[in-house]
Parts: C-alpha cells; sequence; structure tokens
C-alpha cells in the first residue's frame, strides 16, 4: 500500500484509474481512493495497474450471455470477418456482399464473430486447514482471486464468488463490469475461515449445481481432504474450464518439525503420534511429491489446469510469471 | 575370565534400569498442523515397514545397554593370567653413571634402560612390589617397595644421568639389603655394564641384567691443569686426552678461556691411547679455562660429558702473615717460599694492639701467646702459657709421631716417617680441634680447628727443635697449614670429582654465600656454625664451573671496612720494631685483592674408567647374585637377560625349580642348594602369576560403541552435514524447501 486509504468514494468512482493505465509518469501522482471496508492489506494501487493489462484467457471460445469482450461460438455483430453463407429469404440486406452479387451474380451474406461475457467462477476453500500457514493460505487465496477477478471484471467478464465451507457452496457475489472491482474487493475481505470440518466434495459439489452454462472455474483450495481427486473430478466435468490453484504454506512443503510428537488436525482435532527425523521427512516429502502429481495428472486428463503454489511466492510472480508461464492469463 | 573387583559387575543392574526407561510410555508434545491427511498415510508406510522400523527405533536402547555391559566389564577390571617372570619383591638398580649418557642407542643408554625396565614390569607378579635404586656415584633409593607400578614408572622416567663415576657395587649391596626383606625377592640391573668400579661384593639374591649399549666409541679429557711457568709470569694448560676407542679417531681440541678461543688443535688419536697437549701463553687476567673436545671430520662419539673440561686459574691474591717471634729462620724461609705472600715480622716483646693484627691475613705465635688473641686466624708454635687455644700440660722429650689419618689434608704429600721431634709442649686436645698430628699418650703434636669463628692451629713443637726443617715435607707443611688457616687451600683450585663436597672459606664480614651452579641455579650457604669461617657446599652435581660470591651483612660491611683504612698509618711506626727477620718490610698497604670477589671451582669427570664406555659383561654382573649357592653353578647358568620380556615366562612356569629367573640367572637355586635357595624355591611355588588387564581394548571398545550411539543419535544432523558436503563439491542438488512448483509435470498440456 502506498498509503493510508481514507475518505471513502463510491465503487464507480474507481473507474478513472482504468483510463489511466499506461501512463506510468502520473501513476505515483494520482491516488485511487479504495473504500473502508476493504482489507487494506491487499491490493496497492500499481498492482492494480498493471492488472489491467492482463486478460483471462481460454481454450476454446465459449457460449456466453451479454455482449461482452470474448470470442463467441455464435456469429453475430462486430467487425471481425468469420465466413460467408447463402443467402436466405428473409436475411439482413445490409449484410450483403455486394461486390461478390456484382461478379457473379450470387448472393452470399457475410458473417462477423460474435463477441460475448463468459463467467469465472471462483471456488474458495474456506476450511478451517486454509487459515494456517504463514503466510496464511487463506489470505493468500483471496488476494489471487481478487487479483484474477480484477482481470475478468476488466475484460467485460461476469466473476462471481463462491465460498466453500462445511458442506455448502456458498455465493459470495457475482459482478460485472469493470467499475464493480471494489464491490469484488470488498466482498473477498469479508469472507472468513469457517470453522468445523469441512466437506471439500459436498461443497464443491453444491457450488457446481449453481453454475449457469460454460464458463471459468478457479478453485483455490489446500486440497487437504481425503476425496480432493473427486472435486476436480466433478468440478472439470461440469464443462467449464477449470483452472486448479492448489495452495500449500511452506510448514507443509517443508515441516520444521523434530522429535516425538503428536500432531493434531486444526480441523478436524484428530491426532497421530509420528517420530520426526530426517528420514521421516524425507518421507514426507516423497508423499507430499506423489500427492501432489497425482493431481496434476488428473488435472492433465481432465483438460484442467493445475498449478501448485507456495505462499510465499509473491502475488505479482504468481501474476506475471506463474500463471502466465501456464498461459491463464496472457 | 577372572576379574579383579568383581563386585563391579554390580553395574549390570543398570540393564533393567535402561530398558525400564525405554518401556516407560513416551510423552509426546503436541503440534497443531494444518492436516495430518499426509502423516497418516506416512505413519501407515512407516508400519508397513514395521519390523526394521522397530528395530532401527531399538537400536540406540541396544547400545545403550551394551554401553551399560561394557562399564561394567570395565569395573570389574578383567585380566588374563600368565605366568609371572619375576620375583614378588622386586629391586631394580638403574646405572645412572656418566656412560649411561652414551647416545648409541637411541635416545640415550638411560633412558632405554629405564624403557626396559618398565618392559620388564610386566612380569610382575600380581600384587608384586618394587624398588627402585638409582646407582650414580653414590646409591639412592627411589622408591621403596611399593605396588604401585605408575609410581615406579614415573620414578623410572624421572631418574636423569648423573655425570660422575658411577659405583654398582654400593648400588648392589644396597639393593641386597632391600631384598633381604622379603622371602620371594630378586635384583634387576639395567646397565651398560661399563663400569668404572666393576663390583665385587657377592650379594645373596638372584641378579638378572638387563643391559643396553653397543658401542664404544668415546674420546675423552681425562685431565687438565694450569700450571704457572718457572719465571711465575706465564702459565700454561696441560690437556690429556684419551681415546677409549677401539679405532682411531680425529678430533678438534679447543681452548677457551673465559669464553674466548684461545687455540684449537687437531689431534689424531690411536685407539686405546692418550694425547697429552699444552698450550702455552695464557693471557693474563683469564680466570677460567674451558677446554673442548670437538668431532674434526671423524665420526662423532657418543658420549658427550666427558667432551668438555674446565680449570681454575688460581687467583692472584697477596696474603699477610705476621710472625710475632723472636727469629726462627727455618719457618722464615719456609714463608717466604709461599706465593703470594708477603711475611711481615715483630719482636715478641714488640707485640701489641698497635699492631694492627686485624691487616693480617694470618699471624703466627712462636714461642709465646698473647693475652688478648687477635680475630685473625692464628697459628701457634709451643705455646708457653694455656690459653683458649688449648691448655698447657707439660712436656714431652722424644715424643713419636703417631698413626697419621691419610685424608688429612693438612698432611697431603707430606711424609713424616723420618722426621723426629726433640722437645715438644704437651697440651691437651681442645674439643674444637682435630688432631692432624698425634702424639704419644693422646697429647697432639699438631691440631687444626675453629675456634670463636677463627681458624686456628697449634704446633706442639718448635721445628728446629726438631729435623723437620731439614727434610722436604716441612715447606709442604707450612704450605698446607697456612693454605688451611688462611683459607687458601680450602679453596680448590684443582678440578673436583662431581658429588664431592667443597668447603669455601668466608670472608670477614660475609654472613653466608651464594652459589651459582654451571646451569644458572643459585643455592645460599650459611656456615656450619654461626660465625664460623667457611660453608660446605655438596650440590656439587653439574659439570662445569661453579661461582661462590659472599653475602655481606648490609649492616656490619661499613663497619668493618672502616678501621682497615684508618689503621694504616700507624702500622707503619708499630711494624718498623720489626728486625732480624726475612722480610721486614713493616708497611702493609690495603690488601689489593678484593676479599669479596667471587671464588670459583670447577667440576670435572677426569674418570678414563667411567669414560671407558665400552659394554661389559653382562654375566660377571650375574654372577655376583645368589651368594648362598655355589658359585661355579651359578656362573655357569648365569646369562643377560633377554631385552625382551616376553621371551621370559615359558621357564617359571614349566617347574618352580628355576626360580623366575627365566634365562637361567638363578638355575642354581634348583635342586638341593643351601637353606636360602630351598625357601626362595618354596616362595616361587607359591608365587601369584602376572596379570594383563584387558582394560585397553575394553575402552576402544566403548569409545567405539559411545560414537555409534552418538551418530544414531544425531544422524539426521550426520545426514545433512554429508547432503551439505556433497550439494558443495557438486555431487547432489541441494535438499529442495519445496517451492511448490514441482518441476516434474506441466499440468497444461502444449496444444
Amino acid at each position: 500500500m502506498d498509503g493510508p486509504l481514507g475518505n471513502p468514494q463510491p465503487a464507480d468512482a474507481a473507474a478513472p484509474a482504468r483510463t489511466n493505465a499506461g501512463s506510468s509518469g502520473h501513476d505515483r501522482a494520482r491516488r485511487v481512493h479504495l473504500p473502508s471496508d476493504l482489507d487494506p492489506t491487499v491490493f496497492d494501487e500499481t498492482f492494480l495497474r498493471q492488472l489491467e493489462r492482463l486478460q483471462v484467457l481460454m481454450r476454446a471460445p465459449v457460449r456466453g450471455g451479454l455482449k461482452g469482450g470474448r470470442r463467441s461460438v455464435k456469429r453475430g455483430q462486430s467487425v471481425e470477418f468469420a465466413d460467408f453463407r447463402d443467402y436466405a429469404l428473409g436475411d439482413d440486406l445490409r449484410q450483403l456482399d455486394w461486390n461478390v452479387l456484382a461478379r457473379l451474380e450470387k448472393l452470399f451474406i457475410k458473417l462477423y464473430v460474435e463477441e460475448e461475457d463468459v463467467t469465472i467462477s471462483f471456488l474458495i476453500d474456506t476450511s478451517a486447514s486454509m487459515g494456517s500457514g504463514r503466510p496464511s493460505k487463506f489470505l493468500f487465496a483471496q488476494r489471487a482471486a481478487a487479483a484474477l477477478g480484477y482481470i475478468g471484471l476488466a475484460s467485460e467478464d461476469r466473476v462471481a464468488v463462491t465460498t466453500l465451507g462445511g458442506r455448502a457452496g456458498r455465493r459470495q457475489v457475482a459482478l460485472r463490469g469493470s467499475g464493480r472491482v471494489f464491490r469484488l474487493l470488498s466482498a473477498l475481505s469479508a469472507i472468513a475461515v469457517a470453522e468445523g470440518p469441512t466437506d471439500l466434495q459436498a461443497a464443491a459439489r453444491h457450488a457446481g449445481a449453481q453454475l449457469s452454462g460454460r464458463g471459468v472455474i478457479v478453485l483455490l483450495s489446500d486440497l487437504l481432504d481425503p476425496h480432493a481427486d473427486r472435486v476436480i473430478r466433478e468440478l472439470a466435468a461440469t464443462g467449464s474450464e477449470l483452472i486448479v490453484l492448489h495452495l500449500l504454506s511452506p510448514q507443509e512443503l517443508d515441516p520444521a518439525l523434530e522429535g516425538d510428537l503428536r500432531l493434531v488436525d486444526v480441523e478436524t482435532g484428530d491426532g497421530v503420534d509420528v517420530t520426526v527425523d530426517l528420514a521421516t521427512l524425507d518421507s514426507y516429502r516423497q508423499r507430499l511429491d506423489t500427492w501432489r502429481d497425482g493431481f496434476a495428472d488428473l488435472a492433465a486428463r481432465r483438460r484442467a489446469t493445475y498449478v501448485p503454489l507456495s505462499t510465499v511466492v509473491p502475488l505479482s510472480d504468481l501474476m506475471f510469471a506463474e500463471l502466465r508461464r501456464r498461459q491463464v492469463v496472457g | 575370565m577372572p576379574f579383579v573387583a568383581p563386585l563391579a559387575l554390580l553395574g549390570l543392574l543398570f540393564i533393567p534400569a535402561v530398558i525400564a526407561m525405554y518401556l516407560l510410555k513416551l510423552r509426546r508434545a503436541e503440534t497443531v498442523v494444518s492436516s495430518t491427511l499426509l502423516w497418516q498415510r506416512l505413519v501407515a508406510d512407516v508400519e508397513a515397514n514395521a519390523p526394521w522400523q522397530r528395530l532401527r527405533r531399538s537400536l540406540l536402547m541396544l547400545l545403550q545397554l551394551l554401553l551399560v555391559l561394557l562399564l561394567a566389564l570395565l569395573a570389574a577390571r578383567p585380566f588374563l593370567e600368565r605366568p609371572a617372570g619375576l620375583a614378588t619383591d622386586l629391586v631394580m638398580v638403574i646405572d645412572t653413571s656418566a656412560s649411561m649418557g652414551a647416545t648409541d642407542v637411541s635416545p640415550d643408554r638411560l633412558t632405554a634402560a629405564t624403557q626396559k625396565a618398565i618392559e620388564a614390569l610386566r612380569d610382575l607378579p600380581a600384587g608384586g612390589k618394587v624398588s627402585v635404586v638409582a646407582a650414580g656415584r653414590t646409591a639412592r633409593v627411589v622408591v621403596n617397595a611399593t605396588a604401585d607400578l605408575g609410581r615406579v614408572r614415573a620414578a623410572l622416567e624421572g631418574l636423569r644421568v648423573s655425570p660422575a663415576t658411577g659405583d654398582l657395587g654400593d648400588a648392589l649391596v644396597l639393593a641386597d639389603a632391600l631384598a633381604s626383606r622379603s622371602g620371594d625377592a630378586e635384583i634387576l640391573v639395567a646397565t651398560d655394564a661399563a663400569l668404572a668400579i666393576p663390583p665385587t661384593t657377592r650379594i645373596e639374591h638372584t641378579v638378572k641384567v638387563l643391559q643396553v649399549g653397543r658401542d664404544g666409541r668415546n674420546q675423552a679429557i681425562v685431565a687438565l691443569a694450569v700450571r704457572q711457568g718457572a719465571s711465575g709470569v706465564s702459565r700454561s694448560v696441560f690437556v690429556s686426552i684419551a681415546n677409549l676407542a677401539l679405532q682411531t679417531a680425529q678430533r678438534r681440541l679447543q681452548v677457551f678461556g673465559d669464553g674466548v678461543l684461545l687455540e684449537a688443535r687437531d689431534l689424531l688419536l690411536d685407539p686405546q691411547t692418550r694425547a697429552e697437549a699444552t698450550i702455552d701463553d695464557i693471557p693474563f687476567g683469564v680466570a677460567v679455562i674451558e677446554v673442548r673436545l670437538d668431532r674434526s671430520g671423524g665420526a662423532p662419539d657418543v658420549l658427550a660429558l666427558d667432551d668438555r673440561a674446565w680449570a681454575i686459574v688460581p687467583p692472584e691474591r697477596l696474603r699477610r702473615i705476621l710472625l710475632v717471634s723472636d727469629g726462627d729462620p727455618y719457618l722464615e724461609t719456609a714463608l717466604t717460599y709461599l706465593p703470594n705472600t708477603e711475611l711481615y715480622g715483630v719482636k715478641v716483646a714488640d707485640y701489641g694492639p698497635a699492631t694492627h693484627p686485624e691487616l693480617f691475613n694470618l699471624i703466627i705465635f712462636e714461642g709465646t701467646l698473647p693475652a688478648e688473641l687477635p680475630a685473625t686466624p692464628v697459628l701457634s708454635i709451643a705455646p708457653t702459657s694455656s690459653s683458649v687455644l688449648g691448655e698447657v700440660v707439660g712436656t714431652l722429650k722424644d715424643p713419636a709421631i703417631g698413626s697419621l689419618d691419610p685424608a688429612e689434608p693438612v698432611l697431603r704429600y707430606v711424609d713424616l716417617s723420618t722426621t723426629h721431634v726433640g722437645t715438644a709442649v704437651k697440651l691437651a686436645l681442645p674439643a674444637w680441634a682435630r688432631t692432624v698430628i698425634p702424639g704419644p699418650a693422646g697429647a697432639p703434636l699438631l691440631y687444626a680447628g675453629t675456634v670463636s669463628g677463627r681458624p686456628a692451629a697449634v704446633l706442639a713443637f718448635e721445628p728446629r727443635l726438631s729435623d723437620l726443617p731439614l727434610q722436604v715435607a716441612f715447606p709442604i707443611l707450612v704450605s698446607n697449614l697456612v693454605g688451611e688457616l688462611m683459607g687458601g687451600s680450602s679453596t680448590p683450585s684443582q678440578a673436583l670429582e662431581p658429588g664431592s663436597p667443597v668447603t669455601l672459606p668466608l670472608p670477614a664480614g660475609a654472613t653466608g654465600l651464594k652459589v651459582t651452579k654451571p646451569g644458572g641455579e643459585t643455592v645460599d650457604l650459611q656456615p656450619g656454625t654461626p660465625g664460623g669461617g667457611s660453608a660446605s657446599f655438596s650440590q656439587t652435581d653439574q659439570l662445569g664451573v661453579y661461582s661462590a660470591v659472599p653475602i655481606l651483612d648490609a649492616s656490619a660491611t661499613p663497619n668493618s671496612a672502616a678501621p682497615v683504612v684508618t689503621a694504616t698509618p700507624s702500622t707503619t711506626a708499630t711494624s718498623s720494631a720489626a728486625t732480624g727477620l726475612a722480610s721486614p718490610t713493616p708497611v702493609p698497604t690495603p690488601p689489593s685483592a678484593d676479599p669479596n670477589a667471587p671464588v670459583r671451582f670447577a667440576i670435572d669427570l677426569f674418570d678414563p674408567a667411567e669414560s671407558n664406555i665400552i659394554p661389559g659383561s653382562a654375566a660377571a654382573i650375574v654372577a655376583l647374585g645368589g651368594g648362598l649357592t655355589s658359585g661355579p653353578d651359578r656362573s655357569a647358568g648365569s646369562a643377560p637377560l633377554p631385552s625382551a620380556p616376553s621371551g621370559s615366562p615359558a621357564p617359571s612356569s614349566a617347574s618352580p625349580a628355576p626360580s623366575g629367573a627365566s634365562a637361567g640367572a638363578g638355575a642354581g637355586a634348583g635342586a638341593g642348594a643351601g637353606a636360602g635357595a630351598g625357601a626362595g624355591a618354596g616362595a616361587v611355588t607359591d608365587r601369584p602369576a602376572a596379570r594383563d588387564e584387558l582394560w585397553i581394548p575394553i575402552v576402544l571398545l566403548v569409545l567405539l560403541v559411545l560414537m555409534v550411539e552418538w551418530l544414531t543419535y544425531q544422524r539426521d544432523a550426520a545426514t545433512r552435514l554429508w547432503r551439505a558436503m556433497r550439494a558443495r563439491v557438486g555431487l547432489a542438488p541441494p535438499a529442495s524447501p519445496g517451492t511448490g512448483t514441482p518441476a516434474t509435470h506441466e499440468s497444461r498440456r502444449d496444444r
């Protein structure tokens, strides 16, 4: 953060920030006035401006709802030529190719690419295990969702945020338009880690049922659930494009444990007696790698994108390097 | 396996304690983690490999149990028994004479001998006691009947070569006396058998010899003297060098005067011969002559002790003698021949306080004695009345001279066998004096001593009333006597043997002497009697030049010096009355020589027999042992003990007859020798075996187990260290902390 965030403004007031994108000389001089209900630790102004240049890529054109900035499978009104077809009765004569008619004396109608919007759904795991780790996995998920959501709004896409806690997926917000970015951020700030055990499979299934049409699903979770693979399988089966951001803290990747310990699960309270030594840690790391490789294989089979992440990765690196490299954003 | 302390095996009771500690439920620290999902699967894997994992977990316990076992074993002190090769009571005689400093064996013979002696201790039976006698110039008991072998080893290693002629016979007699305290005793001698004084006394107990030394190449300075030339001006140094080797030797002789090289000569020495060298014209003022024998291209000799010698140039001290007499030409003539001496004379009637007797170093009263004796040394000749010097009890006619003491310094080189005395005063020997020339019926003819702090002597007859002045002995006797009284002869001008005591004169006003040894150490000496005129110094255990400086009494020094100066003018008038004497110069001046100047004396080896380091016959020493048995049998079976002690135990275990003398040294003690031998044989039968304690391998094993236990406990740290080292040398990548992006999988496939 560059400065204090006082003097709250309506969310639409953030529009000028976008118009000034690219004028880096004025970036530091101009301030964006953020709403007070936004978690001030999430973004700063420079970061937001950098996000404006990104866009969420999709592998294939999708059928959207409203007119948007994304190629659609439908033919419609735009400036980009797509194809010809024979004239049929009732066609708009304005689309007739008069040049062809003059040359060949045949009637052809010019078709153009239709541009529509898609829905980017963020499924954020709010189980108790997400609250652990330094830096916190949940905080990392909030910021990553906010960053990607901002890109989506800037690309005239619909952005929906759903939390997975307990056994249910609760839609927090569904927005469209770049002017709604602060509502998105406020909504993300407001969600918290759920108490008690979470059935990730049931919650994801519940959230998947709420999706309408094909779009992009971004799952942000530590996948520390015995049925995490089913979650990926079921979400990938919805027809939407699935992006799994697998978040793990450094304490989970490389535990600093030693000696005779009783490890207590923060979510369930179950304990495991273990004697941790170097050999045990080696086995743990091996098992962790195998576990993550399993997710990666599953995602590859289901045409999903699997991104294993450590919460120590800076968000800028995540957005501009890691996700770009994996062609999640471009 | 027998144990010295079997009760210590109770330490094995700690084994259940160790097991109990492992059986107690482990209290684990609770740690909250985000999920136990992965850990549960890990534990499942571990349990799948349970047998090995269980064994690995219990490895520490097994090692600790082994450690307890080994420590208990160590505390119990297990040992192996083998037949003892030595008697229960062992007396070790270590030759520390000068020849043991020879370096023909590394590092020298004494060290090699002590090492052999220490190795021989392994054959000592359990509970055996050891005494150690150092055989230097005199025998010295270093350790007396101790079972503490560590103390014996320390004492043996602490022995030093004494630069003196050794007397092994004296040490053997002492060792025999020590051995007599026990029924089963023997004497072990460690020597090179190059003996200056071959022992001849037969001793009762068995003697074994550990012999060292193999080479006899040695050249030695065997004599050194400084002589004044006939003119009395020039001085010469006489050196005698002996080649005691069996080969021709080439040596360089270097003569130093007060540390400055005066002359160097190369000498070619034939085998077993002596060579003399004379170096003339020693510069005036040189006080100490040092002679060194250096190698000159040839092979070096192996004994350095006798390659240096020192001599003291006699000091040019002017001494004054006052003769109070009515005239005795014989005595006056004899006195005038004394070097560095001024003779003054005064008539008996003219002697008085005005004569200033304190200005003289010696006053001789002939036929008279004043009522009050001066404080200076006094020689009284034929006193007429009783005094503190002696009680006159009569007159002797033609007294016969009694048996003389050959060790009496006053009579050195004095032959009185043809001397006859006409008339003498019969004196009673006072308590302070010793008889020098005994007379008839206990009446001494000459006695000397120290009375009231002053040297004094009394001659009972006037020389002119005997035929002594007509004999060669007279001037020698006068010289010795005057030297004794003035302290001149007691200051050793000739070299002394190491270890011999030295009597040093104490100048007036001095309370003691500070003697500086050649090594630089200083010793403060006090006179034997308060106010005595001399002090005895016996720490002459180093070769070289000793220097003695008077310790002056700070308060008395100025007072004693003052009268000498003020009395000088009046002496002229008094002494002018002296007439008819041979040297009537009546003007004594203050002494030119400083009486407080340091007195030097030299200690030199000068013993060709000791310098002859060719190893002798050990069998001759062995043959001295077992005096109660028949000699020829013993000598036939005598042989030096083999140097390796391991070869000795077998015979004594096979039969009690050899009495533990492994190489046959005590072979005669077997069948039917004397009673003593029989007793010895009985003792040998009951002799306990030697013990080899096994603590060294056990300690090594304990250390090994400790190391394995530590490595097992710290295996993680060791593994990390190993990985870090491999990573550093590029053999393996460093352990990845898991950045969250496994490089193995790219989930998005290329389209």
